[in-house]
């Protein structure tokens, strides 16, 4: 068995790339999903059954699919069901979108749920209206319980993003799939992929450790 | 759009076995990683000092890469470097497992670090050993306290097999991907894998959610 490292540096401007669609997919998603979790979080918690029932469906419905199937059901059923076409990596963001907001909106729902109802009471009480008891008196202190939570949720989507692979955009893991099949440098171009990650995934998972030390909930 | 659903109705067979592969790696990798990941967690716990920076290594390593990436890995590298082939389904076990077990790892942890101090020291004092107060006092509690988070590792783990198409396992989803592809019908055959797998995954977090909430109160100390 004869190793050829160099393939790794040869290719090294298709890697750095790809590394970079990894990174501009985990944030675009994000930025997606937090709003849209909020939205579903407190779609879930009004007072209004079709609204709650809605955002109940939706949630529990993308909780419980695996990503691979939402992203391959992005790509061949959303065109025809909206009727235009997108490209693979906004059909990819769609489908993480759509998973990660579903697991946002459980993580604020629990939060919000977290401060206890007599604080809501109280707030009304001094005359607050039920959006102000909500923007002034929970979600500052929910807030603080959410943060791990997200915090750990980043990280998987980070590593999830690996799977839009499936559909061709050109990510990381698609890129490094690609060049090992053309160079054949199998053992390199895998080893090289999964160093990688983990160069960017390990500070990420200790990152997530310190926010859950410094921030979490002690019993 | 015409909807057709007689791909489905033709090899429903064939979508069957798959199923029945699914739900048998399923269950195979929560078993291996959970003795695995017990295991783990026991010597980084309990065990000596040296060997809690390989272990957290590891565990920080699975948290850290792609399950998609280590299943490539398992199933391309491997053969590669230590000249053996795995047949898919093994590979996907070998796996799964290798990545599973960190997370079960990090939960036992959470629940034996969660039960407070003084029940050890209060073990001690009225004279049991160290192996006494881990079976007696600490295990009993933790293991019902691990209980809603060791649910969500197996719907994790059902919906981490279907990754496991990547490499060729005849599982479900490649079997959908298959007949997708030869029926030409993509969205009849995935939106029904979609609605097989919420049949499947729906009931396993609710199931365990019912069970910690009758077996709650044992984990309160």
């Amino acid at each position: 068995m004869t190793l050829d490292w160099s393939v790794v540096w040869q290719y090294r401007g298709a890697l750095l790339e790809g590394t970079l669609m990894t990174i501009l997919l985990t944030v675009l998603t994000m930025l997606i999903a937090v709003p849209a979790g909020v939205m579903l979080a407190l779609m879930r918690l009004s007072n209004s059954k079709p609204l709650s029932a809605v955002s109940a469906c939706f949630v529990e419905f993308f909780r419980n699919l695996p990503l691979i199937l939402v992203i391959y059901w992005a790509f061949y059923v959303m065109p025809v069901a909206i009727g235009v076409e997108f490209s693979a990596f906004t059909t990819g963001l769609a489908a993480l979108c759509l998973n990660v907001s579903a697991y946002n909106s459980e993580t604020f729902r629990a939060g919000i749920n977290s401060i206890r109802k007599g604080q809501t009471e109280a707030a009304i009480a001094v005359g607050m209206s039920r959006w102000q008891a909500m923007s002034k008196v929970i979600i500052p202190q929910a807030w603080r319980r959410v943060l791990p939570i997200l915090a750990s949720t980043w990280v998987s989507l980070f590593k999830d993003t690996s799977l839009v692979s499936v559909i061709a955009v050109g990510e990381l893991a698609h890129t490094a799939l690609q060049i090992r099949s053309q160079t054949f440098r199998v053992l390199e171009m895998l080893t090289a992929m999964a160093a990688i990650y983990w160069l960017l995934g390990y500070p990420q998972a200790k990152l997530v450790d310190w926010i859950q030390r410094k921030y979490g909930v002690k019993e | 759009m015409e909807i057709d659903l007689s791909p489905i109705l033709d090899s429903w067979q064939y979508l069957l076995g798959g199923l029945g592969v699914t739900l048998l790696l399923s269950v195979l990798t929560v078993i291996c990683s959970t003795i695995l990941g017990a295991a783990i967690a026991l010597a980084r716990v309990y065990g000596p000092a040296w060997l809690r920076v390989p272990l957290v290594f590891y565990i920080d390593t699975m948290r850290a890469i792609p399950v998609l990436v280590v299943l490539v890995w398992t199933y391309f590298a491997v053969p590669i470097l230590f000249g053996f082939n795995f047949p898919p389904f093994w590979a996907a076990l070998v796996a799964l497992t290798a990545h599973i077990a960190a997370y079960v790892a990090e939960i036992v942890r959470a629940g034996i670090e969660s039960i407070r101090p003084g029940q050890i020291r209060a073990g001690l004092a009225i004279g049991m050993s160290q192996a006494q107060i881990v079976r007696k006092i600490i295990l009993p509690q933790a293991t019902v306290r691990m209980l809603p988070a060791f649910g969500s590792i197996l719907s994790i783990t059902i919906k981490d097999t279907a990754i496991a198409a990547v490499i060729a396992v005849p599982e479900f989803m490649k079997r959908s991907e298959t007949i997708a592809g030869q029926s030409y019908h993509p969205i009849e055959v995935f939106t029904f894998a979609m609605l097989v797998y919420f049949v499947i995954l729906f009931p396993v977090t609710r199931l365990v959610d019912m069970f910690y909430r009758r077996v709650a109160h044992l984990g309160r100390s």
